[in-house]
């Protein structure tokens, strides 16, 4: 074909390096209008923002009912039949989840756990023994009650530990109640015994937080100090047990493996308590939580959309003529097309990392404050760094998803679009 | 290089039809300097659209190196018009959002085997005259600066047609010389060019020119005369006129 241009440099049929790329494009067009684009970006950063805070808020509740669900211990609890005596009328106690004996001193032998794994529902039990109740003020000003615990089969204590514990429960370590003094690591004195705090729970509002607990071996040598047990007390030996909290295997019918366990062993020797599934209204006050936070946001992104398409067809119209330009230039219906997706992409992406983490700032601060557990009405546990990331990416996800189809129209016109026909279009 | 055979364009708004172009012959040879003159509304400037693939025309052909563009698709088009094709508007036509440099690269976005690099981009703008506005935003330049801007723009990707739509119909007479003469310029190396303008001053700058009038392409008056002549029946340019 011609002549060209005849310019030294001219090297016509070799690629060379472009020196300008889309991107430089797309970002001097947002330049360009910054507040256009920053009231696009808080569109998109509002969305995002209540797509992540609804999940977020989700996640907590549900994170808090899934602890509460692991904290709630036993499904029954296996005692001497002399126990029921002292559970009757309890009051908080006998509402709240199992957690531990109530402290008592009628005992049996813990061999009665060979007959209770045999019981066809169960899937774990942990015995626990009452050791005494001591008046401790170096820990705490109330009477303290300790008990003994198997920390390999135990489940209901550790649950409610503030941190895990490092390593197993060693001899000489305790596990300390909410209220009981002393920090991780630090020694205590009991009689002439030194133990370890190994680890602290968080509040169980009830007795438990005033209690100190170590293993059963710790607790039998405890047991035969002078002046632990009261004297009218019978003497603990060691194999002695004041109960078997026991888990049965979930889908059984509670009522079932109750009855199974009450009839594997005589009627004189130990009774059989059932919780009362106390976290199960909790759980179902949050139940509607879910439902709602998800309307609210889809309710926020069917508004949001047509104003965003709105946005993009605007900022489409405004550009007609760079656009015309562009084809007159040789751009392609796919470049075009592109442009106008990627300029929306980016500011979707923007705004939605803007609003997930003003989201997160804003719920670490009503964490602290403790705002969220009072208007949730539940203990609400922040999600994981995975959970939260997770969130987040849904979040972006869908932003982008709706700022890439929100431009798709304007996209597409702008593709379709007449050169001639748009670079007049302002003249 | 370009024959133009019987175009017409009509344009359609509501019952209302326009004529923009009526039954035009033109023949453009490589290294001709074609000046098309016209009153305002003459249609030189859908022509224009039409020769450059911007605007498809209603009936007739335009061959361009052989190739009848009416029956290329939008995107055959738009990579002839990348690579071979130059097109300066009436009026600035610059991305106001990048500097100049960057408004002088864009084309070579578009085309794949692009010559167009930085150097070659400062070289342009050199020779329009503007390189040291290389980075500056188009907002910041004199009319004629942007008109050199934009033909430097028009060059980088080696086109060998440039297309001109009344580059000079804004600027005042010093700058419209220097950009006149830089069309020379580029003509004397070797682009093919055709330009449109009103200002019949110019006539001595074209190796060919033409005349348009309410859609017609008609005969070419003697230069001295120019601004007196009216058109008459028999002054319509035929095939046979441009073959």
């Amino acid at each position: 074909m011609g002549a060209g241009t005849g310019y030294p440099s001219e090297t016509k049929g070799c690629v060379m390096k472009k020196e300008i790329n889309y991107l430089t494009f797309i970002v001097a067009g947002i330049r360009n209008k910054p507040g256009r684009n920053l009231a696009t970006v808080f569109c998109f950063a509002f969305i995002a923002a209540n797509i992540f805070s609804g999940q977020y808020l989700i996640a907590g509740a549900m994170g808090s009912v899934n602890q509460g669900i692991t904290r709630m211990g036993a499904d029954y609890i296996v005692a001497p039949v002399q126990y029921s005596v002292f559970l009757r009328g309890s009051g908080p106690e006998n509402t709240f989840a199992i957690v531990t004996a109530f402290p008592s001193v009628w005992r049996v032998n813990n061999n009665i756990m060979d007959t209770l794994g045999k019981v066809q529902g169960v899937s774990g039990m942990s015995p626990q023994l009452y050791v005494s109740t001591l008046n401790l003020p170096a820990l705490s000003s109330s009477p303290v009650d300790v008990f003994g615990i198997d920390p390999t089969t135990d489940f209901t204590i550790q649950p409610w530990l503030r941190q895990p514990l490092k390593h197993p429960l060693d001899p000489g370590e305790i596990i300390v109640g909410h209220q009981i003094n002393g920090e991780i690591s630090s020694k205590i004195q009991v009689s002439n015994h030194a133990y370890t705090i190994a680890g602290r729970l968080d509040p169980t509002q009830s007795a438990v937080d005033n209690t100190v607990f170590l293993r059963l071996d710790d607790a039998y040598t405890l047991a035969a100090t002078e002046g632990i047990i009261h004297p009218s007390a019978p003497h603990i030996s060691p194999g002695d047990i004041n109960a078997v909290l026991v888990r049965i295997v979930p889908g059984e019918n509670p009522d079932t493996v109750g009855a199974s366990i009450r009839r594997s062993f005589p009627r004189t020797q130990i009774t059989v308590i059932g919780r009362h599934f106390t976290l199960d209204p909790v759980s179902q006050d949050i139940e509607g939580l879910p439902f709602l936070l998800n309307s609210i946001s889809v309710i926020i992104v069917v508004a949001a959309f047509p104003l965003i398409a709105l946005i993009a067809a605007m900022v489409a119209h405004e550009r007609q003529r760079e656009i015309g330009l562009l084809k007159s230039m040789g751009a392609k219906r796919n470049v075009i097309f592109s442009l106008v997706i990627a300029e929306s992409l980016f500011l979707a992406a923007i705004g939605g990392i803007v609003g997930v983490v003003v989201s997160l700032i804003t719920f670490n601060i009503l964490n602290t404050q403790g705002i969220l557990n009072s208007v949730l009405q539940v203990s609400f546990r922040m999600p994981t760094m995975a959970e939260t990331g997770l969130m987040a990416g849904v979040a972006l996800i869908v932003v982008i998803a709706i700022g890439s189809i929100a431009s798709l129209y304007p996209a597409y016109r702008s593709s379709r679009m007449n050169p001639y026909d748009a670079i007049r279009g302002e003249e | 290089m370009i024959k133009v055979s019987g175009v017409t364009k009509t344009f359609r708004t509501g019952s209302l039809e326009i004529q923009a172009v009526d039954d035009v012959h033109l023949a453009v040879q490589p290294r001709e300097f074609i000046l098309i003159f016209g009153r305002s509304g003459s249609g030189k400037s859908t022509l224009l659209g039409m020769l450059a693939g911007l605007i498809r025309p209603t009936n007739g052909e335009i061959r361009i190196n052989g190739v009848d563009i009416g029956n290329l698709s939008d995107d055959k088009i738009s990579e002839l018009r990348a690579k071979e094709i130059g097109f300066v508007f009436q009026f600035s036509g610059l991305l106001p959002t990048v500097t100049v440099l960057e408004n002088v690269l864009v084309p070579t976005l578009f085309c794949k085997n692009s010559p167009g690099s930085r150097s070659r981009a400062l070289e342009l703008l050199k020779k329009v005259g503007v390189s040291e506005r290389a980075d500056a935003y188009p907002r910041t330049l004199s009319s004629g600066e942007m008109k050199r801007v934009a033909i430097a723009r028009a060059l980088i990707n080696g086109p060998s047609l440039l297309i001109a739509d009344e580059p000079t119909g804004d600027l005042d007479v010093d700058t419209e010389y220097e950009i006149m003469e830089l069309f020379r310029q580029l003509n004397c190396e070797g682009t093919t060019i055709v330009m449109v303008t009103h200002n019949p001053d110019l006539i001595h700058y074209g190796t060919q020119t033409y005349c348009m009038d309410r859609g017609k392409m008609v005969k070419r008056p003697e230069s001295s005369s120019f601004n007196k002549w009216e058109p008459g029946p028999d002054t319509h340019l035929k095939p046979k006129d441009v073959s």
